[in-house]
């Protein structure tokens, strides 16, 4: 076991984890911030996405001996009162079905917007290549994503 | 169908949080019923503050239970949507069934809602009367009050409440009369969305008390092996292991966090004695399959004389239409969490099935199902594979075991490798026609493994009159009919997978149906309009076939049937066109638009969809359920199979497993007829016309006949 001081979500948090811990399991089992969902494990289903330093990563990619270097933002941190623009869209659009790959989802939208603002739907298709949504709803994703454009999302 | 923005104003105003409005949670724990003056029955209790909570006894997995069941409650209750809160139902006396399969919901809890409802309007009605000393007769209840209408004066639910909890409840309550509905029929968006986009939604992995342990289990890769020996050493040598356990299931590697938990778990080492399927694989089980198809059948449903029929036929068309095993493979993989004490268990878990659960767990640990609390969360998508027991009954061993609340969590490659899987099936089929084309013999015969997950092998427990799905309740109008199935034993772990067995048998039906159509030069839409005229017998009833004529004609009519398809460059283009009645109920047609390049690639471009499941209680919803099962269905007609090797599963992730992703979805449009006057079911309805409606247009493009699912490229290549 090893201290990792880690910023999530604006604070400074520190954790005792074994070095290759990934960053997914310390913020579901030691910061108990369980909006990071686990899918795969092997970073090829995306339900895990968290931003790093703004850009999305799968959070079962990063070992925690390296996160230390970065601020973090998971869906508890996207916004203070759930309404960022994505958030919304989301919402507006009834995009969830299950809804467990969607706060991934919606981090991955905040992060299509930041660096894209207006996104076209190719652009959509190629950001969410690498999510898998088993309930299918990727006529609504791509709706959200064009809204929450609309909405200011790539602020 | 996509909702406009004037649209979507409309109904946020009636529904749902607004864009202006924050975003609280409707999802409520279990609330002090002191807090609750007005509680009439066991669905719905109205606080001294207004709020109403609504108990829901179904798991919502994504199929929008939660809001169709809420909207139905506020609709008979005259609640306000804002007012209305929900909280879930743990498995007890008051509370008869709680399975959440057979898209049977919304159906099964529409009366019974609305007359709990409608009993606590009359209520509340009365008690405003008698405070004003007027005649209940005078007065009506909209948006949470009471309202005396010759003088005007109103009365809140929260100010009658108490007074409405002395009076007795009604037995043969007034229902409304569907005309004035004001919520039922509109676009409600998802009573938890908010959770969900927040992260605030607990599913099963996100439940846990905070005393908790973490465990990873290896079982038996093989159906029926056993545990032979294993050594712990390196597995206990893992930091953050607590305790490795043998349980009844395998062996536990229990840790103070996840990670620990599924590291120490794979650094175990374990000899299993694999016992008789150790050498099995796909192809030794499709030749069991094959072996059986030939044997004695159960016959569901015979009308006329079949074998005369095809003897003296004109023409003979047959074919074998065949699937393959398939995972569920839902985001949220398997997991429970359970707490042991003496005489007592509770446990947290992410199931379709809690009485079972509650049931199983009681038997494992030899006390009575009341000493057995289950909890139900969110559930990260659940497609049949939860109405299993096996992930709550092992997270109640470990905990037994460690003396410690467990929450068992499952690997992907364990969620793949210890699946219920969706069996391979072959369907049989033979039409005979006399000279001028008519249709007069059909036989059907399909042959699939039994499904395990509902209990062991037993040839003589099938229910054959409602067997096959797909097959016994043929749609169509044909003098001699004969529908027959074997069920084989599996060697391997099988389930209940969305829509069953319907996707396999309306893949051959509709297949062969359009062949038939092709060969007698018929159009497909006009051959079924020609075939579905009467009724059908289901079950001790009729059916009326021409509910299903209606979407099939409105399917066609949507999707410019017979117009002809822009050109793609270097694709060969068709339509193709199929239909279900899901246990004559609920009818549904899809149309699906399908490219095919050079080397056999296909591209699915858009679906068409028609739908008359009666009484429409949320269209948004309707519209997502249309979708999800399109995506659910091109998976299966598409994508990935899961094959058996040394009698294990051999996919152990969504890159061998693939699933539809967002560039290939297709433009997803549905139209929906006014039937009768309830609902029917819909989380499944759409999946079984997907394939074949692919298959027809794959045809349409190449003139090829699909035979096998998943389609492969190289099958339509040149």
């Amino acid at each position: 076991m090893a201290k990792f001081r880690l910023t999530v979500n604006g604070r400074s948090r520190e954790v005792d984890a074994e070095p290759d811990t990934p960053l997914l399991w310390v913020l579901r089992d030691r910061l108990a911030l369980t909006g990071t969902k686990f899918g795969c494990g092997v970073g090829v289903c995306g339900a895990c996405t968290v931003l790093q330093d703004g850009k999305d990563v799968r959070s079962c990619q990063v070992p925690v001996s390296q996160a230390s270097a970065h601020a973090y933002t998971t869906i508890e941190g996207l916004s203070p009162n759930g309404r960022h623009p994505c958030q919304l869209a989301w919402i507006d659009e009834d995009v969830a079905q299950c809804g467990y790959c969607q706060p991934g989802m919606i981090l991955q939208a905040a992060a299509l917007l930041a660096a894209k603002p207006r996104p076209d739907d190719a652009d959509i298709d190629e950001a969410f290549a690498g999510h898998v949504c088993r309930c299918g709803t990727w006529q609504r994703v791509r709706r959200a994503v064009h809204t929450a454009a609309r909405l200011g999302g790539a602020k | 169908m996509s909702a406009s923005r004037r649209e979507f104003l409309k109904w946020s105003a009636i529904g749902g949080a607004a864009l202006v409005l924050p975003l609280p949670s409707p999802v409520r724990e279990k609330t002090d019923a002191a807090s609750s003056p007005f509680a009439p029955n066991q669905w719905l209790r109205i606080g001294s503050d207004g709020k109403v909570t609504l108990v829901i006894a179904r798991s919502e997995m994504g199929q929008g239970v939660r809001t169709c069941l809420a909207m139905i409650l506020a609709e008979e209750l005259e609640a306000a949507w804002s007012s209305i809160s929900i909280e879930q139902a743990s498995p007890g006396p008051l509370y008869e069934d709680m399975n959440t399969g057979g898209s049977d919901s919304v159906e099964s809890s529409w009366m019974l809602l609305r007359r709990a409802a409608a009993a606590a309007r009359e209520m509340l009605i009365t008690a405003a009367a008698t405070e004003w000393n007027v005649k209940p007769a005078d007065c009506r209840a909209e948006n949470g009050s009471v309202i005396h209408a010759p003088s005007g004066r109103h009365l809140s639910y929260a100010k009658v409440a108490r007074a409405a909890s002395a009076l007795p409840v009604p037995k043969e309550p007034a229902l409304k009369d569907p005309k004035d509905f004001r919520l039922i029929g509109t676009r409600v968006r998802r009573i938890d969305g908010p959770d969900i986009v927040t992260g605030r939604g607990r599913y099963g992995l996100d439940t846990r008390p905070s005393d908790v342990l973490f465990a990873a289990l290896e079982r038996c890769p093989v159906a029926g092996g056993k545990l032979r020996r294993f050594d712990a050493s390196k597995a206990k040598a893992v930091p953050g292991v607590v305790q490795v356990a043998e349980v009844p299931s395998g062996v536990a590697v229990v840790a103070r966090d996840s990670y620990a938990a599924l590291s120490g778990r794979d650094a175990l080492k374990v000899e299993w004695d694999e016992g008789a399927n150790a050498s099995l694989s796909t192809a030794e089980l499709l030749r069991r399959l094959d072996a059986a198809s030939k044997g004695a059948p159960h016959v569901s449903r015979r009308e006329g004389d079949v074998e005369r029929a095809l003897a003296r036929a004109a023409t003979r068309v047959s074919g074998t239409w065949r699937d393959a095993f398939q995972a569920h493979a839902s985001i949220e993989p398997q997991n429970a969490c359970a707490r042991v004490s003496s005489g007592s268990c509770e446990i947290w878990a992410p199931t379709q099935s809690p009485q079972r659960v509650q049931k199983e767990a009681a038997k494992l640990l030899g006390i009575a199902p009341e000493g057995v609390t289950v909890h139900v969360t969110l559930i990260g998508g659940g497609f049949g594979r939860r109405l299993g027991a096996d992930y709550a009954t092992e997270a109640v061993e470990v905990a037994r075991a460690v003396g410690r609340p467990v929450q068992v969590v499952w690997s992907r490659a364990d969620d793949f490798l210890h699946d219920r899987l969706h069996p391979a099936g072959r369907a049989d089929l033979e039409a005979g026609l006399d000279a001028s084309g008519r249709i007069v013999a059909w036989k059907h015969r399909f042959t699939s493994f039994h499904l395990s997950m509902f209990g062991p092998f037993n040839p003589n427990a099938d229910e054959p009159d409602v067997d096959p799905w797909g097959g016994y309740d043929n749609p169509y109008a044909v003098p001699n009919l004969t529908v027959e199935w074997i069920a084989v034993e599996s060697p391997i772990h099988t389930g209940a997978w969305r829509s069953v067995e319907y996707p396999a048998n309306v893949f051959a039906r509709e297949c062969l149906l359009d062949e038939i159509a092709h060969r007698t030069s018929r159009d497909p839409v006009d051959l079924r309009r020609e075939l579905l005229v009467g009724e059908f017998p289901f079950a001790s009833r009729k059916v009326d076939r021409g509910r299903l004529r209606a979407v099939v004609e409105l399917a066609a009519a949507k999707s410019g049937w017979g117009t002809p398809l822009p050109a793609r460059p270097a694709r060969r283009v068709g339509r193709g066109i199929a239909c279900n009645v899901y246990h004559g109920r609920t009818a549904l047609a899809h149309v699906a638009e399908v490219s095919v390049g050079e080397k056999g690639d296909i591209r699915v471009h858009r679906i068409v969809t028609a739908a008359d499941c009666g009484q429409v209680v949320n269209p948004l919803g309707l519209e997502g359920q249309v979708e999800s099962g399109v995506a659910w269905g091109l998976s299966y007609a598409l994508k990935g199979e899961v094959t058996i090797e040394r009698g294990r599963v051999v996919q152990a992730n969504y890159r061998d497993f693939p699933v539809l992703g967002i560039a290939e979805m297709p433009r997803v449009e549905v139209h929906t007829i006014a039937g009768p006057a309830r609902p029917t079911g819909f989380g499944e309805q759409p999946v079984p016309p997907v394939a074949p409606a692919v298959a027809n247009a794959i045809f349409a493009a190449t003139g090829r006949r699909v035979y096998r699912l998943p389609i492969r490229p190289e099958d339509l290549a040149g």
